[in-house]
């Protein structure tokens, strides 16, 4: 449904913020872009929506080529955008009439579908208050059921809970699991939340300075670092400490640090042995604890840097 | 498939957030009503000068009217990129050049409605106009078409400048001064000679000749201008100036828009 060849967007300041980016999404399927602001997830979606020109490779939705295409690109696409993009003075009602119309859905249709998803989003009692009322999740909501009602092939969720206090995100990311879980719709979403990815994304692709630097299913991504990982808080240089742990085999070359902490996935090796072989290499650690790993172990093996930091 | 539907929904929602601006219909219209209703007749007093001078006043006033408003109206586009809903229309399945062209539909619209407003005002102060349905027919064409290149000048500007605060600092040198030169209030010849000679070259001073000679009849504006003794075909020149301008003006509008629009 989504095909990305080599695609890549310099700005005219020479800043390469997408660098030849290649991946393919299945229909219905819900594909994520992970990384930290900056990374090149919302310039990846502002050229499939047409909203930004590549400087380079090809990208389609459904067939249709964005850069030669774009009106078929759009008409089977919608987005909902990382920032508030709504008509404040104007009602709720209005905001999805003109995406219906300008989606071209004939208008008794669009009136049923208005009631329909304002139902199913929960926004149907505010739907004739202007919009500029509305409350950050309400307005989300609606931006949700705008984009569903002209019934998009592929649908593009650009950092959709950013901003949103923890309940009203939370009820936002059941929200789209429901979607994904009762629609064949495809979406790709960006998101900078280990666990909004981890929810709801079928595969995930972490994007790092412009480049895909990891893409697989949230499962296997985690089953690079084996099932338990030991973090060790080093008094000293960690770099020293990592350097030392290797010459003794305790870690491979998966073993990272950030700051102090030292992160060394145990793979077959028991959490115990771990524990004693590092006590046994003399590496002064203030606090040491076993957890099992994240996405953003994940992350920080393959960029260097946490994804909440850096976000 | 007709680029008609998506252009009357532009329109619509256009016309929408307007309506629900008040500013923007009203604000525009206080200088230009003042000016006829007020300063021109006291101007006839104070200089003694007959009902032709009010005359004069009001239709230059509409020189300012149109200005301003399609000014104030480029403002909008810089509120809708910043803090509306650009982005999801941009996004839509339209092409992007019907975005400035419903947006011109509606300053069009809204222009109608102030004009008529300030020579309704007019009338009720008791100035004269002599038109008949030849002279409403060049009033017309000239006073549309001056609007819709104005417009274009007002989308152009909003499309380039970033913040409404750096558009709003402009408004005056675009809508206000080349009026004070455009024989609004006096006839071009009045002016020094080298500004009697780069007044001819203002679309505002070929619109406001033909709106003279449309509503009231006065052909001394366009034969300031061409200096020919055939009113028709100065009428005419002068008609095209304005259309060539409304013509570049939009399509230099649309050219910025699609382009700036896009990152």
């Amino acid at each position: 449904m989504i095909s990305v060849r080599r695609l890549t967007k310099t700005y005219p300041d020479g800043t390469e913020a997408v660098k030849a980016i290649d991946f393919d999404v299945g229909a219905g399927e819900v594909f994520g872009l992970l990384g930290p602001n900056g990374a090149g997830k919302s310039t990846t979606i502002g050229m499939l929506t047409t909203t930004i020109r590549p400087t380079g490779g090809t990208a389609r939705l459904a067939g249709f080529d964005v850069a030669r295409e774009p009106l078929a690109a759009r008409s089977v696409s919608s987005v909902v955008f990382q920032e508030p993009v709504v008509d404040r003075s104007l009602t709720g009602r209005r905001n999805l009439e003109l995406h219906a119309r300008l989606w071209r859905v004939a208008a008794q249709e669009g009136e049923a579908r208005i009631a329909e998803l304002a139902a199913a989003l929960g926004v149907e009692r505010l739907l004739d208050r202007p919009v500029g009322s509305y409350s950050g999740g309400e307005r989300r909501r609606l931006e949700l059921a705008r984009a569903l009602v002209s019934r998009p092939q592929v649908l593009f969720l650009d950092e959709p809970t950013v901003g949103l206090d923890p309940r009203i995100r939370a009820e936002l990311l059941d929200v789209v699991g429901e979607l994904r879980n009762t629609t064949d719709l495809t979406i790709l979403l960006t998101t900078h939340y280990l666990d909004e990815a981890e929810k709801l994304c079928d595969r995930l692709a972490i994007i790092h300075e412009g480049r895909i630097v990891a893409l697989d299913t949230p499962a296997a991504l985690l089953a690079g670092l084996g099932r338990e990982i030991v973090e060790l808080r080093v008094n000293g240089d960690p770099a020293g400490a990592l350097a030392s742990l290797r010459s003794h085999g305790i870690v491979d070359g998966d073993g990272f640090a950030v700051g102090s902490t030292l992160t060394l996935p145990l793979h077959d090796r028991s959490a115990a042995d771990a524990v004693a072989a590092i006590d046994a290499a003399g590496i002064a650690a203030s606090s040491i604890s076993t957890r099992r790993p994240t996405l953003d172990d994940v992350y920080l093996r393959l960029t260097g840097g946490r994804l909440a930091e850096a976000a | 498939m007709s680029a008609l539907a998506p252009t009357i929904t532009l329109a619509r929602r256009r016309f929408e957030l307007t309506t629900r601006t008040p500013r923007e219909l009203l604000v525009p219209l206080i200088t230009p009503i003042l000016f006829a209703a007020v300063i021109a007749p006291a101007l006839k007093v104070a200089l003694h000068t007959g009902t032709a001078y009010e005359s004069f006043v009001a239709t230059g006033t509409i020189g300012l009217l149109i200005p301003l408003n399609t000014m104030f109206s480029g403002l909008s586009v810089i509120v809708d990129r910043e803090t509306g809903a650009q982005r999801e229309l941009l996004a839509a399945p339209v092409p992007r050049a019907l975005l400035p062209l419903g947006n011109l539909a509606v300053a069009l619209l809204v222009t109608a409605f102030q004009v008529i407003t300030l020579i309704a005002v007019a009338v009720a102060r008791g100035i004269d106009f002599h038109t008949d349905a030849g002279g409403i027919a060049w009033f017309t064409s000239a006073a549309a078409a001056f609007a819709i290149g104005m417009y274009g000048v007002a989308e152009t500007l909003a499309s380039r400048i970033p913040k409404a605060e750096e558009y709003i600092a402009r408004v005056p040198a675009i809508a206000i001064v080349p009026w004070f030169l455009a024989g609004s209030l006096f006839p071009i010849n009045a002016l020094p000679g080298f500004l009697t000679w780069f007044a001819k070259f203002l679309p505002l001073t070929h619109g406001l000749a033909l709106v003279r000679y449309g509503l009231l009849r006065d052909s001394s504006g366009l034969h300031n201008i061409w200096s020919m003794s055939n009113t028709t075909a100065m009428a005419g020149l002068s008609l095209a100036v304005v259309v060539l301008f409304a013509l570049a003006l939009t399509a230099v509008s649309i050219r910025v828009f699609t382009r700036t629009a896009l990152r």
